[in-house]
């Protein structure tokens, strides 16, 4: 039997329409039927596009019938995750602030993807600006995990992940400061890509923390993220944190033989599921059987990454939501004075993490505790970065998993915010030494997905990403 | 020699006091949690002052084993000299639609202006 078409992965689909067997539409409508079918449900979508999604396939059918067709994007749909910026649309961030406020403007990732053809099919839920790992944080309801209703689709791109998962769509975008592109992939069985910070560019994408957010792709295979890196990548002059390095672009390569894979002895401690632990290490086995030398490395300081994170972050955060303040954008009630005006139109727009974040970041950047906490974290993050660059002297790859559990209960981590902040162990260190990396799934533990995360050199997503794809053709 | 006993209770509470002081010092007290809160431009209740409280305590607890990291002779990363990144400012045109979706966006207007309310009012006691 073959398979439905809002199954196929980008690369199956992109193969299929170049052949003339399927149509840009009829994949469009197989997408958009299973979102009908599934979102009430799962609600990873906040908004369909289904007009335009519906036009933009019939624009790409017709290019591809005239035979000037952009490519292997072309006609394939995709879902943003709801800090992107499409322009005259909705862009929520998953708050309650911006329920209504419209994108003035493209995204640079939006447009790169528009201009290859891409169908967009909508926003994705997440949590609120991007703050949280569970996507419970989102003023529009949790999405559930296509896996177990019960459970988190991780967060915060816990939509993108869920659609992707659910087979709503082959591929979406999500964004990833300490983990949310990788941690939600791990949960829902996908494939989750951050990509080197500067690889991709921000202008658009709704500021969390400016010096560790990066867009990056979830999807079905790592070749389709490949893909997908080869659209939204390259220097950008609206966003001066773009490095003009060489261009990513995929390479195929047989085996792992030379390959040179790490496993920090500081990841392998305590706080890892026993079932997360076993399947990771059998992934491990199939790259040493694909022909990599795996050894143990020392990366110093990776307990430290997490308290680094969550002092740097909250205080870019503080930051970054200063601008939330109901005068040009977002709620405002009407009548106060100046200073109630921005009082009220912030705590009532704001959620709770938000709200938590801005006051650690407040206290954190003020007069007297700046350089105990700031500074320091800062300087912290320049031992973490030495630390990785000792370790990648000595390896060419790290491998660790992405999160230390699989997905848990909805509920279950929201009382207590430290026991959540803690879910982001694996991940946040890529993010403070400002590496690509990505999660891949490894087999499932009790019926939930398992994520292996593969850490690469800054810049050298080409090295990463084919020994991912290498482990993704191997593994049973 | 000898004290009389609500004298040695008092020293001993007041050893405990500054004890805990010492090892708690990360503990926010009420009317700095205020401050922050009256910063950050958030009017909150008290529940939700009493809760921001506990979770900050909490998670500076977690974060404080960064003190204890020696950094002497390293340098921050990426926080560049403030002549670095900067550009002048340069106006450029805005299309139409653009210029309607930022207007749209105002939760008040007058016209094509932002209504605000008064910058100037009594000073904050």
């Amino acid at each position: 039997m073959s398979t439905p078409l809002n199954e196929l992965t980008i690369s199956d689909a992109a193969r299929k329409l170049r052949a003339g067997d399927v149509s840009s539409r009829e994949i469009t409508d197989a997408c958009l039927k299973e979102i009908h079918s599934k979102n009430v449900t799962l609600n990873a979508f906040l908004d369909v596009y289904e007009e335009e999604a519906r036009l933009a396939a019939d624009r790409s059918d017709e290019r591809r019938a005239e035979g000037d067709s952009f490519g292997s994007l072309d006609g394939i749909p995709i879902a943003l995750k709801d800090n992107i910026l499409y322009q005259e649309k909705r862009c929520t961030a998953g708050s309650k602030m911006l329920a209504n406020y419209t994108a003035t403007t493209h995204a640079t990732v939006t447009r790169k993807l528009l201009e290859a053809g891409a169908v967009i099919l909508g926003k994705t839920n997440m949590d609120e600006f991007a703050m949280g790992s569970s996507t419970e944080h989102s003023a529009f309801g949790p999405t559930k995990n296509p896996r177990d209703l019960e459970r988190v689709p991780g967060g915060s791109s816990g939509g993108s992940a869920a659609a992707v998962a659910a087979r709503m769509c082959p591929a979406a975008l999500g964004s990833d400061t300490g983990g949310s592109i990788r941690q939600p992939a791990s949960f829902c069985g996908a494939v989750g890509l951050k990509p080197t910070y500067g690889r991709v560019s921000r202008s658009g994408l709704m500021a969390m923390a400016s010096s560790l957010d990066q867009i990056g792709p979830i999807t079905t295979t790592v070749e389709d993220a490949e893909t997908l890196l080869e659209v939204i990548q390259g220097y950008d002059s609206d966003d001066e944190t773009t490095a003009d390095v060489e261009n990513f672009s995929s390479v195929k390569r047989e085996s792992l033989s030379g390959v040179r894979i790490g496993l920090p002895k500081q990841a392998w401690g305590e706080g890892m599921d026993s079932g997360v632990r076993e399947r990771v290490e059998q992934a491990i086995r199939v790259l040493e059987e694909a022909g990599a030398k795996v050894k143990e490395v020392d990366l110093p300081y990776a307990d430290a990454a997490l308290a680094a994170y969550y002092l740097i972050m909250p205080c870019e955060v503080s930051a970054n939501m200063a601008r939330f303040d109901g005068i040009r954008y977002g709620i405002r009630t009407g009548g106060l004075p100046l200073f109630e005006t921005y009082a009220h139109a912030r705590a009532s727009g704001l959620g709770p993490e938000v709200r938590r974040r801005i006051l650690l970041g407040t206290y954190a950047l003020s007069r007297g505790y700046y350089e105990a906490y700031y500074l320091q974290a800062k300087k912290v993050q320049t031992l973490i970065r030495r630390a990785y660059q000792d370790a990648f002297e000595q390896v060419d790859l790290l491998v660790t998993p992405t999160a230390p559990t699989t997905a848990f209960k909805i509920g279950e981590k929201t009382s207590d915010p430290l026991t959540m902040y803690l879910e982001d162990i694996f991940t946040v260190g890529v993010n403070v030494a400002g590496v690509p990396a990505v999660s891949v799934p490894c087999g499932d533990f009790e019926g939930l997905p398992v994520g292996l995360q593969l850490v690469g050199k800054w810049f050298r997503e080409a090295e990463l990403l084919s020994a991912a794809r290498i482990y993704e053709e191997r593994r049973v | 020699m000898v004290y009389p006993t609500s004298v040695f209770l008092y020293r001993v509470l007041l050893q405990i006091g500054v004890l805990s002081y010492y090892f708690h010092n990360m503990s926010l007290s009420r009317k700095e949690v205020e401050t922050l809160a009256e910063l950050a431009r958030l009017q909150l209740s008290e529940q939700e002052l009493v809760n921001a409280e506990k979770d900050l305590d909490s998670i500076l607890g977690y974060v404080d084993r960064l003190k204890k990291i020696d950094v002497s002779g390293v340098l921050p990363h990426g926080i560049a000299p403030i002549e670095i990144g900067w550009r002048p400012d340069a106006v450029f045109e805005c299309d139409d639609v653009t210029r309607e979706l930022i207007l749209t966006n105002f939760p008040s207007r007058r016209g094509d202006l932002l209504e605000t309310p008064a910058v100037f009012e009594e000073p904050k006691k």
